[in-house]
């Protein structure tokens, strides 16, 4: 690829073409699957994202945008034979408006740096992946990221106003306005969670709510799951809508008190952290309630948060939990497929025998609240095993789908898990989506390869999980 | 002449927008016929009325599935027997509004303040398109980012992309208790009264700014709700008193109004409500009442019965003065001879390019996004 137009555009020192350089973008979180992209743009204005869009349509060269790479579905896998536009210098907090509780900023902001901002008001942005530290709000869009209080708050979508967008012919336009409320079509509802294949995001306006003035967090230990899901059950029927319910089966405990000593109990089949939030006494009224349907079904050990200090260590454990998993085995895939809520019980069963089928280990640790799992299928390449796991670990993600489920919950569907979209969907639902594709992008030239199944891409084997180099260095961490 | 079709199920449905007549109206219950342009040259009604009914309804997971038909009153109703609802209260509800009607108007009430709209809370989509592809979207389950959300799209489509067939909405527990407070406050200290409650985190249900008062809706156990009420009096120290809840009744009266009327929603910067107020006193005078969600930055205006000049120029200079501020306004009622939309939103070409995609013949709702599309 020739790239003078690029440089052109954007100036030498702003387009990579170096070899060493262009790998570092060879992969996003899925690191299984690699490939190095034929040039790097890093504009640095919306003008500059829009002019090197420009290039691309001119020349039917693909496109990959990409923030801060830490998508675990391969979303920003790029093309061989097309560019990769990188977000990052697009970082500025463009204004934090406290009367109207929203911010406007650009791509490369980190999630954590929005709820930075807001703070001096008494304002956070909600939605909380537990990659905030790197993540950008630009892959946030992308992904419609959730996080771990997304069942009492919500995605992405519903905490971003609107977005500047490039579109793949390098207009520019604003998806969304100032209120919810826009006459038309929900364009921008569309287009967060279409996991950049419906055009770049430049701008976006997010919404910051206040903080909650009370917060409790416990940690419940159970001697089976089954008892800690019909737990979850039981609270969610008593009409509590808690900030966060998560749970660990012993595998992933012992792994992440390995890696962080948050207090767990080691020994503990299944622990749920329970966390609410808002009026304080209602709060302590509801934390009571819940304390009680713990107690009813047998819980071993209560423990509740007494300072922040103690919160903070509690979901420190928690979050640990997915990259403490390269302490009790060489190598693993993720999943992230979503049941209802009720046949957690089954699902995590069903699980198990396909494991114990597959002679492979599975460590569970979820959103239990949304029944959004994040099951580890364990492995040892050195032994062979790759091909047996990476076997369950689809089956595990089908198996919800055959459960009313979905795929994904939060991680997306990408270059990893679009061979499954057919289990999900038929034919004619992912041909009209590919007709709303065809209204945003009719060359096809936004990340393609993405979200449907194509006989390429489905042909090919992943390869297995390796951690990311900045998770590896320590500088981010995910379930 | 106009013919009627009255689908009893998916593949009738389907049969029907395939083999029908060539230009097609959506109709559900018939509450919102005045909503965006008025069609034209249709050939036949596609009424929807007749896909009724819960398809699956899992109390336990807190989810439910609907044909699109249904009124929303009837599924509240149905919702309740096992003590939850669909957090939404649009004034058309009481009226027959079909879930699919609601959520094709992106219509909404004062509970939008906590709860958004349909848009926020259908997690899964089963459409007709115009060449009667049965098309689905989303799930069963709350949290699922599979493939594009379909339901976006045809939130406040206005039965132009094709028709919603079958809904699955997220459901909340039924409050125990519900609350409503007021205090006179003008619009701008209105504004301001209720920035300070969302500051405090006393989670109202509904904060709306309407007849020159501020409502405060607490929803919750008794007990939770009462201790809230007792909090926003010693933080605000506004005076505030106990209202009956039939307020919420006249909140809704504004967005219906009445054959004569002129109605319009328009979304802004929720600190424009100030000036939105002052700018409707001036051009129509006591004809004009707006509720405004004030945390939101939505507004409902009506103007009551009189000079259609004065409605047409009212509406017309405030859809102008939103829209060149980055605002949104639809209208709902309006004068004949007003267009029904006003300067078109940046991504109209967007909007257009969705509609040649899904409906390239233009059978659907023809005229209902002109003078845009």
């Amino acid at each position: 690829m020739d790239p003078a137009e690029f440089v052109a555009v954007l100036g030498a020192e702003n387009v990579l073409t170096d070899p060493t350089q262009l790998r570092t973008y060879e992969c996003d979180g899925l690191t299984g699957y690699r490939v190095v992209p034929a040039l790097v743009a890093l504009p640095r204005t919306t003008d500059e994202v829009a002019a090197t869009v420009r290039v691309c349509a001119r020349r039917g060269i693909p496109f990959v945008a990409r923030g801060a790479g830490t998508g675990l579905s391969g979303g920003a896998l790029p093309v061989a034979d097309g560019i990769v536009i990188s977000l990052q210098r697009l970082r500025r907090i463009i204004e934090v408006d406290p009367v109207n509780r929203r911010a406007v900023v650009e791509p490369g902001v980190t999630n954590r740096d929005i709820s930075r901002a807001a703070a001096p008001y008494g304002l956070y942005y909600a939605p909380d992946p537990s990659s905030q530290q790197v993540c950008t709000i630009g892959g946030n869009v992308a992904e419609n990221s959730g996080g771990a209080h997304c069942l009492k708050y919500g995605f992405t979508v519903h905490h971003v106003l609107a977005a500047e967008v490039v579109l793949a012919d390098g207009t520019v336009t604003t998806l969304g306005g100032d209120s919810p409320e826009h006459a038309g079509y929900d364009l921008l509802g569309a287009f967060i969670g279409s996991e950049g294949t419906l055009g770049v995001v430049t701008k976006v306006v997010v919404r910051l709510l206040p903080k909650p003035t009370t917060v409790s967090t416990m940690v419940a230990d159970f001697g089976s799951v089954a008892a800690a899901g019909d737990t979850v059950t039981d609270i969610i029927g008593a009409g509590i809508v808690p900030a966060a319910i998560e749970m660990m089966d012993n595998l992933a405990i012992r792994a992440a008190e390995a890696a962080v000593h948050a207090g767990y109990t080691v020994d503990a089949a299944a622990a749920l952290i329970v966390e609410l939030d808002g009026p304080p006494d209602e709060v302590d009224s509801q934390f009571d309630q819940v304390l009680e349907i713990c107690r009813r079904h047998g819980s071993t050990k209560l423990r509740i948060a007494a300072d922040p200090a103690e919160r903070e260590a509690i979901w420190r454990g928690r979050k640990a939990a997915f990259a403490a998993a390269g302490r009790i085995s060489p190598n693993y895939f993720v999943q992230d497929g979503v049941v209802p809520r009720v046949r957690l019980a089954e699902v995590l069963g069903r699980i198990a025998e396909l494991a114990a089928g597959a002679g492979i280990r599975v460590a569970n640790v979820f959103h239990a609240g949304d029944g959004n799992l994040h099951p580890l299928v364990l492995y040892d390449e050195a032994k062979g095993e790759h091909d047996r796991a990476e076997k369950l670990s689809t089956a595990i993600a089908e198996l919800c789908v055959e459960l009313g489920g979905s795929l994904s919950g939060e991680h997306g569907i990408g270059a990893d898990k679009a061979c499954s979209m057919p289990v999900m969907f038929s034919e004619d639902d992912l041909a009209t989506m590919k007709r709303l594709r065809a209204a945003f992008d009719p060359a096809g030239l936004c990340n393609p390869g993405k979200i449907f199944p194509t006989p390429r891409l489905c042909g090919e084997r992943p390869g297995p999980f390796r951690p990311h180099p900045l998770e590896a260095a320590g500088l981010i961490e995910r379930w | 002449m106009v013919t009627h079709l009255r689908p009893a199920n998916l593949a009738e449905l389907s049969e029907a927008v395939r083999e029908g007549p060539q230009r097609l109206l959506i109709a559900g219950a018939g509450t919102a016929t005045g909503w965006g342009g008025t069609p034209t040259d249709v050939d036949a009604v596609l009424d929807t009325t007749g896909l009724d009914g819960v398809i699956d309804y899992q109390p336990a997971d807190m989810t439910v599935a609907v044909r699109a038909g249904m009124p929303m009153a009837d599924l509240q109703k149905v919702l309740a027997e096992h003590g939850q609802r669909v957090a939404f209260d649009a004034a058309r509800i009481p009226l027959g509004a079909t879930v699919g009607g609601l959520v094709a108007t992106a219509d909404g009430g004062p509970a939008r303040h906590a709860y958004g709209t349909l848009r926020d809370m259908v997690i899964g989509i089963t459409v007709v398109l115009a060449d009667g592809t049965v098309a689905r979207s989303g799930g069963r389950v709350i949290k699922n980012v599979a493939g594009y959300d379909l339901a976006k799209l045809f939130h406040g489509s206005l039965g132009t992309l094709g028709v919603i067939a079958e809904v699955v909405l997220r459901v909340y527990p039924l409050p125990q208790a519900t609350r409503t407070v007021a205090v006179e406050r003008p619009p701008d200290q209105g504004f301001d009264l209720a920035g300070q409650i969302v500051a405090r985190s006393l989670e109202p249900a509904a904060l709306e700014w309407y007849g020159g008062r501020l409502l405060a809706r607490f929803e919750g156990t008794a007990e939770g709700v009462a201790r809230r009420v007792a909090a926003l009096q010693a933080a605000t120290d506004a005076g505030w008193s106990e209202v009956d809840g039939a307020i919420w009744d006249e909140v809704a009266d504004v967005a219906l109004g009445a054959p004569g009327d002129t109605v319009f929603r328009c979304g802004t910067l929720p600190s424009r409500m100030p000036w939105l107020a002052g700018r409707l006193a001036e051009l129509a005078g006591a004809a004009a009442t707006v509720t405004s969600s004030v945390g939101v930055g939505v507004h409902t205006v009506r103007l009551r019965s009189g000079d259609p000049a004065v409605h047409a120029a009212t509406l017309t200079t405030v859809r102008d003065e939103v829209a060149g501020t980055g605002g949104s306004t639809t209208a709902i009622r309006r004068p004949e001879d007003v267009p029904a939309w006003g300067p078109p939103p940046p991504a109209v070409a967007l909007m257009r390019a969705v509609k040649q995609q899904l409906d390239p013949a233009g059978r659907l709702g023809p005229g209902r996004f002109a003078p845009w599309f």
